[in-house]
């Protein structure tokens, strides 16, 4: 007793306050606990969600995507002449040129690429607009017009099939794969046979050869997978005619830079994977500040419930700082009594809140929910990040710091002589 | 230092309360108070007794003048050479016991020398037990204070007042709020502390008892001392 009393007594004292309010403690460190919990839970939950979107944009969008960028506006043709004042431009109705959407040398390029060491793949692609008739079903679609192989290598399609072969694309000359959400429309499935009509007015009678859900929805409700060759005949096209070129690198986070020196070699736009989907990242962004300042004010109320039990034990214990004082106790030992009681709360409650936000993590994703919607998932991907942990813990130190420390400073600044004299 | 010195000298010593009105609590008080002597400071509540002893005790340094305790000028400490100070030099006892209430007897008397850091655990409780026989309350080290009697906290008081072997022992109404028994043992106490150990103590109080077992009697009136009685 007297050993540990000797090593610190000031530990004791702490201790001994908090104890003799325990209720309002617990309460306090719930309030600790229950903002970490929610901070982990959250955090994990939407980042979680974030990485599974992009992990299956990544997937789906090609690290660079090279394609003809046509403008649908272009100079006024009399500005070609000479300047002229606004009011002098009277011809009215300029058509947009007839730019060929064309990658011209497609194969040439797609062939230079594949030389690049930073390039895993390269595909080629063409696609169009069409209509898939099934009877009378019939549905607007996107033909993605694709060499299966390459396109396999670049966007896992084979991981994505639910039903059917996707090598069967090779063997079949009028193979399709249709996405999940298309074929149910449609009421078909594999081995079907359907037909496809483009804008040209082509018609074509394909086989299903398979089906395949990516889980993001847009995408599994319009694409189907033709190949290349037949993309060109519904444009009524020759056999070099691509319109993009996607290229997977070995190293991600290069994209950017690697994307602009193609733009400048080809003189075609490439577009890397970041740009691409610079909306959804912009959303992104959103959801993670909303997030923050939920969690902050959350750890903010944990705060003032500090705060709070703080100022009550203090009022509750002037005696007790008096008479410290008097034997000889300095201010800052009187603070350090109280920054303990704020650091143990603190503690305690950031620990439980650890704890209680893996579990909840961890029973959360095995829960089934079978979510469609902007994504289809059958579970909810959950992000275990330890920085999470770490920095749930480290604003749960901080804000009993900072909670802890107004009271403690307060408690050392009493003069022992007015409380002694107001007895 | 030597032993002769005495061991308070209060200078033109002056306190203005400005709260609510203007008023001179003390007012050029000058004093000295020798080494072994027992001084009690008596006068009507209000006329300055109280806030004299906190000035002398270190425990109040708002004031003009000069006060130097154990040859020490007390103003020119800073709040930790002042703390420290007071742990070392001074004792305390007040109307109220002031015991940590959930701690035990034992660990509240022990406080004093813990912040003191001069000596091993096992010093210090040998030396808590001393005190606390020494008071007479040594059977109840292991209780916790609050479970204690009126008359059993203040002589806890005293003993832990005296942990540190204090040149000065302070008291402010020390017998307040004890009844004549309880009010006759402390006073014994008190005396013996002074007869046998030689120690140096300064009382506040109404009670006439203590003037009569004082070497010195010291009366104060409107901030002035106005008598000095030698016993």
């Amino acid at each position: 007793m007297i050993s540990r009393l000797r090593n610190n007594p000031l530990i004791k004292i702490a201790w001994v306050h908090l104890v003799s309010k325990k209720r309002q403690t617990i309460v306090a460190m719930l309030g600790v606990m229950f903002g970490v919990t929610v901070f982990i839970f959250q955090a994990g939950l939407l980042t979680g969600l974030q990485n599974y979107f992009i992990e299956k944009t990544v997937n789906t969008t090609a690290h660079i995507h090279i394609y003809n960028e046509v403008r649908a506006e272009r100079p006024h043709v009399l500005d070609n002449v000479r300047e002229y004042d606004a009011t002098w431009k009277v011809v009215r109705n300029q058509k947009p040129r007839d730019e060929e959407r064309r990658l011209r040398n497609g194969y040439q390029i797609l062939r230079a690429l594949e030389r690049d060491p930073r390039v895993e793949g390269v595909a080629p692609y063409l696609g169009l607009q069409g209509i898939v008739r099934f009877g009378t079903a019939q549905q607007a679609a996107t033909m993605a017009g694709v060499d299966i192989v390459r396109e396999d290598q670049l966007f896992r399609v084979r991981e994505n099939l639910i039903d059917g072969d996707m090598l069967r694309m090779q063997t079949i000359p009028n193979g399709i794969i249709l996405g999940a959400g298309l074929a149910d429309k449609l009421g078909v499935q594999v081995d079907d046979n359907i037909a496809i009509i483009s804008s040209k007015g082509v018609v074509l009678d394909m086989k299903i050869v398979a089906v395949s859900k990516t889980g993001i929805t847009a995408q599994d409700n319009t694409r189907a997978y033709i190949s290349i060759r037949n993309a060109q005949r519904l444009l009524q096209q020759s056999g070099a005619y691509i319109t993009d070129i996607n290229v997977r690198l070995r190293d991600v986070n290069a994209a950017q830079a690697i994307a602009s020196e193609y733009q400048a070699r080809y003189q075609y736009r490439a577009e890397d994977w970041v740009a691409a989907n610079a909306n959804i990242f912009g959303v992104f962004r959103i959801q993670n500040i909303t997030i923050t300042f939920v969690i902050a004010s959350i750890l903010v109320v944990s705060g003032f419930g500090i705060f709070n039990i703080l100022m009550t034990i203090i009022y509750e214990k002037m005696p007790d700082i008096a008479i410290l004082k008097a034997m000889g106790y300095r201010n800052k030992d009187i603070s350090t009594i109280f920054v303990i009681e704020s650091l143990v709360i603190g503690i305690t409650g950031g620990l439980l809140g650890l704890l209680l936000g893996f579990i909840a993590s961890m029973i959360m994703s095995t829960i089934p929910l079978n979510i469609q919607g902007f994504v289809s998932v059958q579970y909810l991907t959950i992000n275990f990040n330890p920085v999470f942990y770490l920095v749930a813990f480290g604003f749960a130190l901080l804000s009993t710091a900072i909670a802890g420390y107004f009271p403690a400073r307060k408690a050392s600044r009493f003069d022992p002589v007015e409380i002694i004299r107001s007895r | 230092m030597t032993q002769e010195q005495p061991i308070i000298v209060a200078k033109h010593v002056s306190k203005i309360f400005t709260d609510p009105v203007e008023f001179r609590v003390l007012d050029d008080i000058n004093l000295t108070v020798d080494r072994g002597e027992f001084v009690v400071l008596v006068g009507p509540s209000g006329s300055g007794k109280t806030t004299l002893m906190y000035a002398l005790s270190t425990l109040d340094t708002e004031y003009e003048g000069t006060i130097t305790v154990d040859g020490t000028d007390i103003k020119a400490l800073n709040p930790n050479q002042l703390a420290q100070f007071r742990n070392t030099t001074i004792g305390f006892v007040f109307q109220f016991h002031y015991l940590l209430p959930d701690f035990t007897v034992l660990d509240n008397v022990s406080l004093p020398a813990i912040k003191a850091g001069l000596w091993s655990p096992e010093e210090i409780e040998e030396r808590a037990m001393k005190n606390l026989t020494l008071l007479g309350v040594a059977d109840q080290a292991r209780k916790r204070s609050s479970r204690l009697s009126g008359g059993q906290q203040q002589r806890v008081a005293i003993a832990r007042a005296l942990m540190n072997n204090p040149k000065i022992l302070f008291g402010d109404e020390p017998t307040g709020n004890l009844d004549t028994k309880n009010t006759a043992l402390v006073l014994d106490i008190l005396q013996d502390l002074k007869t046998e150990f030689h120690q140096t103590i300064l009382m506040v109080t109404h009670d006439m008892q203590f003037t009569e077992r004082a070497d010195r009697v010291v009366a104060i009136r409107d901030g002035r001392i106005i008598q000095h009685e030698q016993q």
